[in-house]
């Protein structure tokens, strides 16, 4: 199976890779020179002309650029503003006469942080076709990141504790449980972990570490990407006992990370348990609301009438034997049908 | 033997997590909702179709029975729908304070997603800012900054950082800073990229956005979400409400509480509407409010702390089609609903009117009318006295969608299940904690007058008063105390409704007011949600 993968590229990267192209996670795909703190640069003065009249002469619009020695500026009788060094022009004050440039920085690699096989190269984005296997999750946190999956609990609601991080998770993509702390966390990217994939996480546990993350990061004290990804929601909620099953087969398979944008990739892996909104009498599904959140067991039965939950709202409900034996009615809504993987 | 026939009409409104429909056909001669499902759309429209079947066959005409399906086929379908997808802009700007946030909002009150925003102000450097805006995949750009009267260079920057950050053909460029800069911020662009609009901070003490969202608006519909304009829920929505209003010769308010985004609308007594689409204004955007779980812990009371609530917001953004499952989870929802409410309608000021209308599943499909009152009442504070109704069978969007020809005509046969009552409201402001507010007389045709009910500071009180009941109101507030217009008499005569809550005396003030000792703001929550369902739960 494949997935394709979208790198977006920003105003004047250099692309490095053509279509057909064969890529790695770590390989350069493009890159840019940053541009750094403005300046600016007489303009007016150096044509001999009035601020106003000097607006006239610009060789180039804001947003171009330039290359050191290219020109800025000229009035056709000899005189010329030529930029110092490789720079954004970024616009003229009819005020003063001055242009602001923005000097471009040491170039810097732009990674797709994904294996895979370029299908198409434009100035906006470079398209990869990844083959492998998608999780897509309910949210996340951080950048993109990569590394060889390696499991971290032995059982899909077990919470993972900041003890099962160990120098063996460096430059890991960790799977955790049902939830970790913010104490783990730290301790997770301070090992270098890579990432961590989880069932759940406490939101407010989740923003604590981010804005520790932050700060740090303002003070210079963390280095290296780190990310994170949510599964199945947000509190203490386990991942779905299959999937978990399905992770475990792919331990040591090579993964890529996306935090912010809440998806795996893992290559060369069968597809993962699908999921399917309404569920059928006899699927086996996974609960999505507390009390049952990230729960899995089987639709027993579709009541005739809506149901009215704990908190009083009537929906089309089922009777659903959850697999730890305890049997409960639970909107329809809140239940997602898991398909089978060919061979289950 | 002679075949029956029935003519069924099939109203449909397709949101971007639920999808609702409704049946309309002939009962002893009269339009009415004959049966009304809401489901998450991604079930489907057969799936729907099958539920509403169900609901007939089960209370519909017997003889019919085997033949709902043949006759919904070919029953005139009425449809309005979301738009498909978010328009994307970027907002760079001189002050966050100023231009910023008035650019903001006027992009999020017509319906854009802002994803970026970039200030000169914000604390980021130069190349920051460029690689946020280099970063930022967006439909369209909106600069603003600088007053009319001046040439501010900081305006100009604005915009030179777009056209630095942008591709060419990166989308449209929209003005909307000085116009003494309106010609220098042409030229930094392509030709055709730029289009000025008048300046919404034209100097430091005004703010007039008008033209600046319904420009937005115009270039969302044109480039990003071209669609049939008439369908979209949140045109059809304004249409319904603008025919309640000029029927009824009322100043309406009307919300519409979806999962991403939400609506307002205010209609006048002539017609005429004005929408605000909020694009994050829905559920899912409750988590985007600042200190959102704190706040809706706080004002719930019965919803868990503040970790316990973040995690249910969340939910609401990851899992919009899912429904509240314990009594804690739909506290923290409703709440959330009614600090959306408010920001809607605070964005901008709305005047005081005669009928606020609920819409959405969160709101109209409250399991408990006084839910959904109370997210009504504490979201919007109506001062004075307005009548509140839900659109409990979504029909107001569907109908909305019909022809300039055809709405007033569906709206009026459908007028028994347009909308469902819930009560009026009295709402005052001013005067100490435990003072008397006012004294209410409630006087009904052929019952004995009552004594006067008083109402003090901080209480909240309810008066029977049923669906289809009306009632004369004589109400004397205290010294120091509000119902909005100014007066000349110590006592004001109003005329209220009934409905499904009843007539309801508040007198919590505007903004509501609650204790500081956390024993004691849930003791009052608890008190003001008891007052409101026990009544409710009498009448019914």
């Amino acid at each position: 199976m494949s997935v394709t993968h979208r790198v977006r590229l920003p105003v004047g990267a250099t692309t490095l890779v053509e279509i057909g192209h064969l890529v790695e996670p770590a390989e350069v795909l493009a890159t840019r020179r940053p541009p750094g703190g403005g300046t600016s640069l007489p303009v007016a003065s150096r044509l001999h002309r009035s601020a106003a009249e000097a607006v006239d002469l610009l060789s180039v619009r804001p947003g171009t650029v330039l290359e050191a020695g290219e020109r800025l500026a000229e009035d056709g009788n000899g005189r010329e503003v030529l930029v110092p060094h490789a720079c954004l022009f970024l616009g003229y004050d009819a005020d003063d006469g001055t242009a602001l440039i923005a000097p471009l920085g040491a170039t810097e690699p732009i990674l797709g942080h994904v294996r895979g096989e370029v299908m198409s190269v434009e100035a906006e984005a470079i398209e990869i076709r990844v083959a492998g296997a998608l999780v897509a999750g309910v949210g996340g946190s951080g950048p993109a990141v990569h590394g060889e999956l390696r499991m971290a609990v032995n059982e899909p609601g077990e919470e993972l504790r900041a003890g099962a991080i160990d120098v063996g998770a460096t430059g890991r993509i960790v799977v955790g449980g049902s939830r970790a702390s913010a104490e783990t966390l730290t301790r997770a990217r301070a090992m270098g972990v890579a990432g961590i994939v989880l069932g759940g996480v406490l939101d407010k546990e989740l923003r604590d570490f981010e804005a520790t993350q932050l700060r740090r990061r303002e003070v210079g004290g963390v280095r290296g990407d780190f990310a994170i990804v949510m599964i199945e929601g947000f509190g203490k909620v386990g991942l779905d006992a299959h999937l978990f099953a399905w992770f475990q087969s792919h331990e040591g398979r090579l993964a890529s990370l996306f935090g912010d944008a809440g998806r795996l990739y893992v290559y060369d892996a069968d597809p993962p348990p699908a999921r399917r909104a309404l569920a059928r009498v006899g699927d086996r599904v996974i609960a999505h609301r507390r009390p049952f959140a990230g729960w899995g067991g089987e639709l027993v039965r579709v009541l005739d009438l809506p149901h009215a939950t704990p908190a009083g709202v009537a929906a089309r409900s089922g009777l659903v034997r959850f697999e730890d034996g305890r049997s409960a009615i639970v909107p329809l809504a809140n239940l997602e049908a898991t398909e089978p993987r060919d061979g289950d | 033997m002679t075949e029956i026939s029935t003519e069924l009409a099939l109203l449909v409104d397709v949101g971007s997590a639920w999808a609702k429909a409704g049946v309309i056909g002939r009962v002893r001669g009269r339009w009415r909702l004959v049966a009304h499902a809401a489901q998450p759309t991604a079930w489907g429209s057969a799936e729907l179709r099958r539920s509403l079947i169900q609901q007939l066959n089960a209370a519909g005409d017997p003889r019919l029975a085997d033949r709902y399906d043949e006759l919904l086929a070919g029953a005139n379908r009425i449809e309005c729908h979301t738009a498909r997808q978010p328009g994307r802009l970027a907002v760079v700007a001189v002050s966050r304070e100023l231009s910023g946030s008035t650019a903001r909002r006027a992009a999020e009150a017509a319906g854009w997603q802002v994803t970026v925003l970039v200030t000169l102000d914000d604390g980021r450097s130069l190349a920051e800012r460029l690689a946020t805006l280099q970063a930022a995949e967006v439909d369209a750009w909106l600069v603003a900054g600088g007053f009319d009267d001046a040439r501010s260079p900081r305006a100009l920057e604005a915009a030179a950082l777009v056209a630095s950050a942008r591709m060419p053909d990166g989308g449209p460029v929209i003005w909307a800073g000085s116009a003494q800069l309106t010609n220098e911020v042409m030229l930094l662009f392509e030709g055709g990229a730029v289009s000025a609009v008048a300046n919404p901070r034209p100097d430091a003490k005004r703010e007039e956005p008008g033209p600046l969202r319904d420009r937005l608006q115009a270039i969302l519909r044109q480039s990003v979400a071209p669609e049939d304009e008439a369908h979209l829920s949140t045109t059809a929505f304004a249409r319904a409400v603008g025919v309640i209003a000029a029927d009824g010769g009322l100043r309406v308010l009307a919300v519409d509480l979806g999962a991403r985004g939400g609506v307002r609308v205010v209609a006048e007594p002539d017609g005429t509407t004005s929408t605000t689409v909020h694009s994050s204004g829905g559920l899912a955007g409750a988590t985007l409010m600042p200190g959102a779980a704190g706040r809706v812990a706080r004002l719930a009371g019965d919803a868990g702390d503040e970790a316990a609530v973040a995690d249910v917001l969340q939910t609401l953004r990851a899992r919009p089609a899912s429904l509240p499952q314990t009594p804690e989870e739909l506290s923290a929802t409703q709440v959330a609903a009614r600090l959306l409410i408010g920001a809607m309608v605070e964005d901008p000021a709305t005047d005081p009117v005669d009928l606020v209308i609920g819409a959405g599943l969160t709101i109209a499909g409250a399991s408990h009318p006084a839910q959904a009152a109370r997210m009504l009442l504490d979201g919007v504070r109506p001062i004075g006295i307005t009548q509140l109704a839900v659109d409990s069978g979504s029909v107001l969007g569907p109908l909305g969608s019909l022809g300039d020809d055809e709405i007033g005509e569906g709206m009026t046969l459908l007028a028994d299940d347009l909308l469902l009552p819930l009560g009026t409201a009295v709402v005052c402001r001013g005067g100490e904690p435990g003072n008397a507010a006012m004294r209410v007389t409630v006087h009904r045709s052929g019952w004995p007058t009552p004594s006067p009910v008083e109402v003090r500071v901080g209480q909240l009180q309810m008066v029977p008063l049923g669906r289809g009941q009306e009632a004369e109101l004589l109400i004397e507030p205290a010294a120091g105390i509000s119902l909005g217009a100014p007066r000349r008499s110590s006592r004001i005569q109003a005329r209220a409704t009934g409905g499904a809550v009843g007539l309801i005396l508040d007198a919590r003030g505007v903004p509501i007011v609650l204790p500081r000792r956390g024993d004691d703001r849930r003791a009052v929550l608890a008190g003001w949600r008891d007052a409101l369902m026990r009544e409710t739960e009498r009448m019914a």
